[in-house]
């Protein structure tokens, strides 16, 4: 189900050592839907933290757990080790842009089809990051963000076209987070590559959360 | 919070905005909780105005009679009810359209005179009003020439710019040299030459002393409603008039509110201005309450955000209300006090790193922080930028509370500016 290169293990055997108390092994799955794809989470747990119903796979000496909400977009992974970056990187061959949920899926079809291609033709890119309760959670990247004219194109435009397209939704949700330093806002250095855009939008998180 | 609409409105509002307008996000928020449908006019093509285009519309702010003509157009197919400018840039393009139109507005005239700080001064002067001596000279005009014809210390100031841009004084013929020519720099650039309906021309007034209020209020067939009188504790002294501390409510005594009131009140029927927002500047002294501007807008920047009426209306949802002839649904203060802090930018320079930013919002009183400017942009001090590093919110009990809650708060932020 996923793999784990020879640099990762060894590296996740190194930290796993420095760990104390009784630990089961390392807990992979989704935090959410980025620009760049799927954004992933790993930490290692004990039996208290272990998903209910998590799928268990050993890879080596380590035993691998997977939430089973995640087991499907996870399939095909693989967990890799940079020891120049000194850090992990999980490559996830599953599209962002499925969803499991038909609801969601349509509202994913509105921004795919209709909305990002025009956005990005001004540099922005806007993301699915779920749909609850019939409200659609959408994050602004690229150009977008720090425009003056995003609510704009996100009330007049991307609100419109969602609701016009998928009735069921009652309200689209920017979260964009203008304090948190996911924004130019508050971009750190240019030169730090973790705050580079990648494809139209953010770079992929670290997944060690 | 949702207001409850007494009459539906059958056709949208038309609001004007410039691209790089702050009121925005206030103005669409506000439609949106009253469920008002609103279409956007801009300067810019919107990325998504396929998507809708009865709320969209592509305007040239400064060809009046070719964007009257695409709003009268727009109109037939997406009828209008009201036209409103968030910013100056629009205001007058608003008055234009309304007119052809048929839609309650200001007249033309009246805000024409309101946008051009020159005509202010006339119109007031004409009404009888306290007005400093002012003389208008062209940025071709000989400074030292006209540094002969004016008594010190003055005010050097263009005529139609906003946010203290490009205001200098000047307490003897080389200042007055000195800051004629910085004006005629910036009023020569291709950004303030093309918003600027003023031109090329230069106003110098005779320096007033003395502390600064501004009044926030709605126009009713020209009767003003006070919304808010702000108190502007930091001294407005020179060589520049930095906006930075905007509190409310006032804590001038009862009497000399009244006079503010009133003052406003004299130079908006002077003018001839009869509907919709406004925001009046003064200045007041031993000698009574002096008129700086009359704007036919509402505060600019995001500090509308500091003001909040009944349960949580904002400014911008009472401008709405008003352009459709709704009752409003409050104009009393939701809470006793509050404040907005403009953050000035200290020098010129490349914003590096904004620190302190939660030490700063964890200052007790302290509503929201908001820094504009993206890391990595240049930043520009007056007399010469038109920016803000960011705004500092704050609510209180008092206003002296919510001033301390503002002054607390920025000297917890620290910005690098390389």
């Amino acid at each position: 189900m996923i793999e784990i290169t020879a640099a990762a293990q060894q590296r996740l055997q190194e930290i796993l050592a420095e760990k104390e108390g009784d630990l089961l092994g390392l807990l992979v799955g989704i935090k959410g839907r980025g620009p760049a794809g799927f954004e992933h989470y790993m930490r290692f747990i004990g039996e208290i933290d272990k998903p209910e119903g998590a799928l268990v796979t050993a890879v080596g000496e380590l035993r691998i757990f997977i939430p089973p909400d995640n087991a499907d977009n996870l399939k095909g992974s693989t967990i890799d080790f940079s020891a120049a970056k000194g850090a992990f990187n999980i490559e996830n061959p599953n599209p962002a842009w499925v969803w499991p949920d038909p609801l969601a899926q349509s509202v994913q079809d509105v921004l795919t089809k209709q909305i990002n291609p025009a956005v990005a033709a001004h540099g922005g890119a806007v993301q699915l990051l779920e749909v609850k309760d019939q409200v659609a959670y959408i994050e602004l990247g690229g150009g977008c963000v720090g425009c003056g004219m995003v609510d704009v194109t996100l009330k007049q435009g991307i609100e419109v076209a969602i609701k016009e397209a998928v009735p069921e939704i009652l309200a689209v949700v920017d979260t964009t987070d203008h304090a948190s330093g996911t924004n130019p806002y508050f971009q750190p250095d240019k030169a730090d590559p973790h705050h580079q855009p990648a494809k139209g939008g953010q770079a992929p998180r670290s997944p060690f959360a | 919070m949702t207001a409850q609409l007494v009459n539906a409105p059958t056709g949208r509002v038309l609001l004007l905005m410039a691209t790089q307008t702050y009121r925005a996000s206030a103005f669409l928020e506000a439609a949106s909780r009253l469920e008002i449908p609103v279409a956007v006019g801009s300067e810019q093509p919107q990325p998504l105005a396929h998507l809708n285009p009865g709320g969209h519309l592509l305007v040239d702010f400064h060809d009046l009679e070719g964007a009257t003509d695409r709003i009268v157009e727009f109109s037939a197919n997406y009828p209008l009810e009201a036209i409103l400018s968030t910013d100056d840039d629009g205001v007058v393009l608003a008055a234009m359209a309304s007119d052809a139109l048929g839609l309650s507005h200001n007249p033309l005239l009246a805000v024409r005179a309101a946008r051009d700080k020159y005509q202010t001064r006339q119109a007031l002067a004409g009404a009888g009003m306290a007005t400093p001596k002012f003389q208008r000279f062209s940025i071709d005009d000989d400074p030292g020439e006209a540094a002969r014809q004016i008594s010190y210390p003055c005010v050097v100031k263009p005529l139609a710019l906003a946010a203290s841009r490009g205001v200098m004084r000047a307490d003897d013929p080389d200042e007055f040299v000195a800051a004629f020519g910085r004006l005629a720099t910036i009023l020569e650039t291709v950004e303030v030459s093309e918003l600027n309906p003023g031109g090329y021309q230069i106003l110098v007034e005779s320096y007033l002393s003395g502390v600064e209020v501004a009044v926030e209020g709605l126009l009713f067939q020209g009767e003003l409603t006070v919304l808010a009188i702000f108190d502007k504790p930091d001294p407005l002294v020179g060589p520049f008039f930095e906006e930075t501390l905007y509190v409310t409510p006032s804590r001038h005594s009862e009497a000399v509110q009244r006079e503010i009131v009133a003052e406003t009140q004299q130079a908006i029927t002077a003018l001839g201005l009869t509907e919709g927002p406004v925001h009046v500047e003064l200045r007041i002294n031993e000698a009574g309450c002096w008129i700086l501007e009359v704007a036919p807008r509402s505060i600019g920047g995001y500090c509308s955000r500091a003001l909040r009426f009944g349960a949580g209306i904002s400014l911008e949802e009472l401008i709405l209300q008003h352009a459709l002839g709704l009752p409003l649904a409050s104009t009393h203060p939701a809470t006793p006090a509050s404040g907005v802090m403009m953050i000035p930018i200290p020098r010129a320079g490349i914003l590096c790193e904004v620190q302190g930013v939660g030490q700063a919002q964890a200052v007790p009183g302290i509503d929201e922080i908001r820094i504009t400017i993206p890391v990595g942009r240049a930043v520009v001090p007056l007399p010469e930028g038109s920016q803000y590093l960011g705004f500092i919110f704050a609510r209180d009990q008092t206003p002296e509370l919510a001033e301390a809650a503002l002054r607390a708060a920025h000297s917890r932020l620290n910005f690098i500016i390389t």
